[in-house]
């Protein structure tokens, strides 16, 4: 698809929705010159392209080889396939979103330093390499502290966490850093981490009603009342020492509180995280699994105010696929990834959210070009590659080009800190910001390798 | 102002004795001894000083500042310099302005007198080879420029990189590149020392006026950094005749003698009133031992501009009461300023009882900031506070009850040393101690040495073991029982990893930064960090499975590479000596140089480390973080107990014993008319909050009810860690990767991933949690726990109220709250439900979550 039929494309879908919220606040009692001015504001967004009002990150955990994704090559045993943009190809493992790739954008030549597990995700969601000095801010965090609250919900969610096994916890790959703790992810813990061997088979479609937020819902024995009871308790229990003591954090906790409480009675807040809203034919759409369900739930929230939601439906290592890449690429992996991102993008179009939402697919690197003795690929930082859609990316077309393996970059060398201007700009971020640290370094908020300032990809907004 | 008498703020016919003073001639007029006057400073000074005393001005344009301060009844000393009348006994040698500015003239000696209010005081001028150029330098006449207008800062061209190509070092601590940089263009390479960009360089021998360096710091062409210099300025001629000179680095005949080695601020602590005035005096040292002013050509930055504001010529005001710092870079040095504005004093300042050294060192300084301490703190609030910070174990009822009602006037010192003989202080210290010697499990390892290592920890506590023997044993382990190995072996640490944490530990200093290039604000180079990353590059090992542990031991062959020389580097301590070629124990000889007793910073860090435990704050904090830009809130206080913890064998148990011993510590949370807003001088005791580890604890044992420790369904769970962990396990004895814990998590545990501060802050899921996560009300509610057995035991509602209390907050309710909590329990439909509301509200309070 070219630039003029995609942005054309992009005015009447704008114009119609335009219509019909406009048409809706009518009701409301708008005036003619408030409905212009609407427009007008409406129009200036678009034209700064900066249209994304939050966004959802696919994390697939592990690293996925980018020749068996999205840059196929000889080297892998799966074939290139045509999709909806004449000229771009795609591996046959990804059929659906094959035909959806007029929305979609491939980068095919990002770079990164961290060849191992942790490192890696932290370089991938930081844009920094770990440092024993400095916790940085990851991505999520970043666009939580920059867009800031909508509606009860919080900015940033994180949909199961990465828990850890290695010497390094993931933890602080996805938290707010050096930055307040208000901009980590609230976190929906895995009820599969412990305890249930099911862990390991993301498929399984026993997995889904558990996907939930723990502390959402009283416990049963606790009604309301009684946790109104409680508060009264609490005045005169905390009240001398509150007298004495005006501690910011005391402060900061009073807010939490009443943000917590709300979010536990208010049925909006709870009504986001609860997937049981959902009927069966858009669940199954998504796919009866954990990768399908926790891409919902994102939707969901996101939907409902989140700004940032990472969906980390995978086990550690998931996608590590050392020992027999492509029995797990076509088994399992693939088909579930493919189903929930195509039936994201249409679930998106439909509600009239893909302009508003961004969506990104990626893990912590690429993997080997050439198999392993074991008919796996092993890790991969040299060029791997990640798709961005929505929230005013333009689709169908492809940044860079790696070599004829997919080993190295052949051309446009993108960098973490590159792929995190382009998130920030299409999210309407300053995205040349820098942050102090607490040492009172300034570090950029998109940082490429070597500590220098990354540049959002222009062809792409 | 300059030659204009200055009136006294007194009248002369206010009563005063009138007393005549003869000042080089001059009769003047002014009153003593008045009593009437309301403040100490309208009262006037009771004597005056003018500092330099002896000014001596060497060369062409030689200037000194000078400074009139009087000493007022109050014990304040302020700046008159500017209210004076300052007078010159000889024009044609020097002169001054009114600011006091003295700029020599011609060679010989004169006398300025400053006269206020009646007083006077005098200093000497000397003036020689005033008709002598200073010779050319460029790292002092370029680079002063440079640091002054903010050129090299860390946020400009002084970042790593630079900016916009252009590369500068941070505050010119490398005049040599600088010149390079400038010169020839080019920028900093981060892993190799070749130049990989074209170079551009910023002066241009042609056209001079063209050149890059002044047309961007005058904007005539397009620069981020903003104007920063003005066309034909002093500044601008400087470098302007450097270039039409041709830029040289420096005269033929520069000697040494007149490098600059160091630079002190005056005063080094200064105290404001609130819109008061102080003139800084900022002299630089010469290799030869001599003096020069550079007031003037200095940066001067606040880093609390709303309690102090500067002038780049070092002129400040007291903007809001608090206190800050001033850092002042001249180029190459750093040297930095306490400042405090302060309200009025106090007419009766309390005569306060000094319970130790501690004592004597914070109440000097709170006396000068006129900020009068909170008083003891009660008995309650001190069993309390020494329960937690001792044994991180909140007191059993029977402890509380007995504590108060005991009247040995020693009391206080006895719970201290039953407290230290206690089991549970083993278990805490031993806990604190493993979080920052990061004891830890990987999945790569036995666990065996895991354990191992925890056992060492304990047995460091359990032992008492001196603190240079822990550095010993943890920074040369060797052999093949060595339990500190462990530490080694979590992950794959890199030698410079090892080097830069062992240096936070013991040194408390972050060298980190240097590792890919100079230290941006400090004097730490790339080649030191290497020197110190070698000691640990020879560092290998034989895993040795059976036995759960690795023989570790030094190939000196092994030797570290330099990242951007690409050279092999000798194991180099921080002072710049080497370790002899092919010693077989680098890291023995590295513990004995760093516990050695004339290594400035080991038992500093320590005493500073230690500290933090108990007041929440280093007096250099962050803890490990000791640096010129940085500096202690009490410098002499540190000293002290740094030299007393040396004079006790680096006894840890004395120094706790010293801290909870002081007057500083055993202080209540009472705010005042005047301490309300302090938070850097200990003028009473602030709340800090529990960790998770002690706040999951103190819930369970409120409660009753013992928190379950599961490794169960642990991916990787190794052979030999109980799946449950026993009945009664607490918190504080886990190793957090052998057992997950959500609570623990939210409430920010630490990984031991890497040294860090814990991160103790309020967050969105432990609010949600409160309310309806699985700790508190499950555990509040369950049959048989403390409060099922107070509702089933037949205590009065005032009973269990009390015994709550005591459980969770360590002191009874006022009878203003037991009152209200009775009638409230009473009026509610069920009693049962009330008491487990009651409770909840306890645990989820400010005050149960803090120690007070």
């Amino acid at each position: 698809m070219n630039e003029t039929s995609c942005s054309q494309c992009l005015e009447a879908s704008a114009s119609r929705r335009d219509f019909l919220s406009v048409g809706s606040l009518g009701l409301l009692g708008i005036s003619l010159g408030q409905y212009l001015g609407l427009r007008s504001a409406l129009g200036a967004a678009r034209g700064s392209r900066a249209t994304a009002q939050a966004c959802i990150l696919l994390w697939l955990e592990g690293g996925p080889p980018q020749t068996d994704t999205w840059d196929p090559k000889p080297n892998s045993s799966f074939k290139a396939i045509s999709t909806n943009v004449p000229g771009i190809q795609i591996s046959e493992l990804f059929p659906k979103v094959a035909q959806r790739l007029d929305k979609v954008a491939l980068i095919r030549s990002v770079e990164t330093r961290e060849g191992n597990h942790p490192q890696g995700t932290y370089e991938s969601m930081t844009g920094h390499r770990p440092s024993a000095v400095t916790q940085f801010p990851s991505l999520g965090s970043i666009v939580a502290k920059e867009k800031g609250r909508r509606n009860q919900l919080p900015a940033y969610v994180m949909i199961n966490k990465a828990y850890a096994v290695e010497p390094f916890s993931y933890d602080p790959a996805f938290s707010s850093g050096f930055l307040d703790a208000r901009y980590s992810p609230l976190v929906l813990e895995d009820p599969h981490v412990y305890g249930n061997s099911k862990a390991d088979r993301p498929h399984e479609v026993a997995d889904w009603a558990n996907l939930r937020m723990p502390d959402l819902s009283l416990p049963k024995s606790v009604t309301p009342e009684m946790i109104a009871d409680g508060q009264s308790f609490l005045s005169i229990v905390d009240q001398q020492f509150r007298r004495r003591e005006k501690l910011a954090e005391f402060s900061k906790m009073d807010t939490f509180r009443k943000q917590a409480l709300s979010m536990i009675l208010s049925g909006e807040v709870k009504r986001a995280f609860d997937l049981s809203q959902e009927s069966e034919r858009v669940k199954k759409a998504y796919g009866a699994n954990r990768v399908g369900q926790s891409v919902l739930l994102a939707r969901r929230l996101v939907e409902g105010g989140c700004r940032f939601v990472t969906a980390a439906p995978y086990k550690t290592g998931q996608w590590d696929t050392h020992g027999k890449n492509d029995t797990m690429m076509k088994n399992t992996l693939a088909p579930s990834a493919d189903q929930a991102i195509s039936v994201l993008l249409d679930d998106l179009s439909q509600r009239g959210l893909l302009d508003t939402t961004l969506v990104v697919v990626m893990g912590e690197f690429g993997r080997t070009p050439d198999m392993n003795p074991f008919g796996g690929r092993d890790h991969w930082p040299h060029c791997w590659s990640l798709v961005m859609a929505g929230g005013g990316i333009r689709g169908g077309r492809v940044i860079g080009t790696s070599d004829e393996k997919a080993a190295y970059v052949a051309d446009r060398r993108v960098s973490i800190g590159d792929v995190f201007a382009t998130i920030y700009k299409a999210l309407g971020i300053d995205w040349s910001k820098t942050y102090e640290t607490p040492s009172g370094r300034p570090v950029y908020i998109a940082n490429a390798l070597d500590d220098k300032l990354g540049s959002p990809i222009e062809e792409l907004l | 102002m300059h030659g204009r008498f200055q009136a006294p703020r007194l009248s002369p016919l206010a009563g005063g004795i009138l007393l005549g003073v003869m000042v080089h001639g001059t009769l003047l007029l002014s009153p003593v001894g008045t009593t009437q006057a309301g403040t100490p400073e309208e009262a006037g000074p009771k004597s005056l000083r003018l500092v330099p005393e002896d000014v001596a001005l060497v060369g062409r344009g030689a200037a000194q500042q000078v400074v009139l301060l009087g000493e007022f009844a109050d014990g304040m000393e302020r700046d008159l310099t500017r209210q004076s009348q300052l007078l010159m006994s000889s024009s044609g040698v020097a002169t001054v302005d009114a600011s006091g500015r003295v700029h020599g003239v011609a060679d010989g000696r004169c006398v300025i007198t400053a006269t206020y209010a009646g007083l006077s005081a005098i200093s000497e001028i000397a003036v020689s080879c005033s008709d002598k150029e200073r010779p050319f330098r460029f790292s002092r006449d370029i680079c002063t420029i440079l640091t002054k207008r903010g050129c090299n800062s860390t946020d400009c061209h002084g970042s790593v990189p630079g900016k916009g190509g252009f590369k500068l070092s941070s505050n010119a601590l490398h005049p040599r590149d600088d010149f390079e940089w400038i010169v020839q263009g080019g920028t900093y390479e981060v892993l190799t020392e070749e130049v990989t960009e074209p170079r551009m360089p910023r002066v241009d021998l042609e056209q001079p006026q063209k050149s890059l360096l002044l047309l961007k710091a005058t904007l005539q062409v397009d620069h981020d950094g903003g104007e920063l210099l003005e066309v034909d300025s002093a500044d601008y001629r400087t470098i302007l005749r450097w270039i039409q000179n041709g830029t040289p680095y420096e005269d033929a005949g520069v000697t040494k003698d007149t490098e600059i080695d160091h630079i002190e601020v005056y005063p080094p602590m200064a105290v404001l009133d609130r819109q008061g005035h102080r003139q800084m005096l900022v002299s630089a040292f010469f290799s030869d031992g001599s003096r020069g002013d550079l007031t003037g050509e200095v940066a001067y930055e606040t880093t609390t501009p709303n309690v102090v504001e500067v002038t780049q010529e070092g002129w400040m005001e007291g903007v809001g009461f608090g206190e800050t710092v001033v850092v002042v870079r001249a180029a190459g040095h750093v040297a930095t300023a306490r400042v405090a504005v302060v309200a009025p004093s106090l007419d009766n300042y309390p005569d306060l009882k000094l319970s130790n050294l501690i004592d004597e060192h914070v109440f000097a300084k709170l006396k000068k900031l006129h900020i009068k301490p909170a008083g003891l703190c009660t008995d309650v609030d001190f069993l309390r506070r020494l329960c937690l910070d001792l044994t991180g174990t909140l007191p059993p009822p029977a402890r509380v009850r007995q504590f108060l009602t005991n009247d040995d006037a020693r009391k206080r010192e006895t719970l201290t040393e039953a407290l230290l003989a206690s089991p549970e202080f083993i278990d805490y210290w031993t806990f604190r101690f493993s979080d920052l010697f990061r004891v830890d499990y990987n999945a790569r390892q036995n666990v065996k040495s895991t354990q191992m290592y925890q056992e060492w920890v304990r047995d460091c506590v359990a032992t008492n073991k001196p603190y240079d023997q822990i550095a010993l044993e943890r920074i040369a382990a060797q052999g093949n029982a060595a339990p500190t190995q462990n530490y080694y072996f979590m992950g794959n640490r890199t030698p410079q990893e090892i080097a830069a944490e062992q240096a936070r530990v013991f040194l408390g200093v972050r060298l980190d930064c240097a590792q890919c290039h100079d230290h941006p604000y400090e004097t730490w180079s790339q080649d030191q960090f290497w020197g110190l990353t070698a000691f640990f590059s020879t560092i290998t090992s034989m895993p040795n499975e059976t036995m759960g542990s690795a023989l570790i031991l030094d190939d000196i062959h092994r030797q570290a590479v330099h990242p951007r020389t690409k050279k092999k580097v000798q194991p180099t301590y921080l002072d710049g000596q080497a370790l002899a070629a092919n010693d077989e124990d680098p890291r023995g000889r590295l513990v004995a140089w760093i516990t050695s007793e004339e290594n400035p910073f080991f038992a500093r860090a320590a005493v500073n480390r230690m500290w933090s435990y108990f007041f929440g704050r280093g007096i250099v904090d962050p803890v490990d973080d000791f640096r010129t830009t940085n500096p202690p809130t009490h410098p002499k206080l540190l000293d002290a107990l740094a030299a007393d913890f040396r004079d006790h064998e680096y006894d840890l148990k004395h120094l706790i014993r010293r801290i909870v011993s002081s007057r500083t510590y055993q202080l209540s949370g009472q705010v005042n008319a005047t301490n309300g807003d302090d938070h850097l001088n200990y003028s009473r005791s602030l709340p800090r909050p529990l960790d998770a580890e002690i706040l999951l604890d103190a819930i369970s044992q409120v409660t009753g009810v013992d928190e379950r420790f599961s490794a169960v369904g642990h991916p990787l769970a190794p052979r030999g860690v109980e799946a449950a962990a026993p009945p009664g396990t607490r918190a504080i004895d886990l190793v957090p990767q052998l057992y997950p814990s959500s609570f623990l998590e939210m409430y920010g545990r630490h990984g031991r991933a890497t040294v860090k501060d814990r991160q103790n802050q309020p967050s969105l899921a432990q609010a949600l949690h409160m309310y309806a996560g699985s700790t508190y009300m499950p555990k509040i509610s369950t049959e048989d726990g403390r409060v099922d057995g107070l509702l089933t035991g037949g205590a009065s509602d005032r009973e269990i109220i009390e015994e709550l209390y005591l459980r969770a907050l360590s002191r009874l309710p006022t009878s203003e709250e037991a009152t209200q909590l009775e009638t409230m329990i009473q009026q509610h439909e069920s009693r049962r439900q009330a008491v487990e509301m009651f409770t909840w509200a306890l645990l989820t309070s400010r005050e149960f979550a803090y120690n007070r």
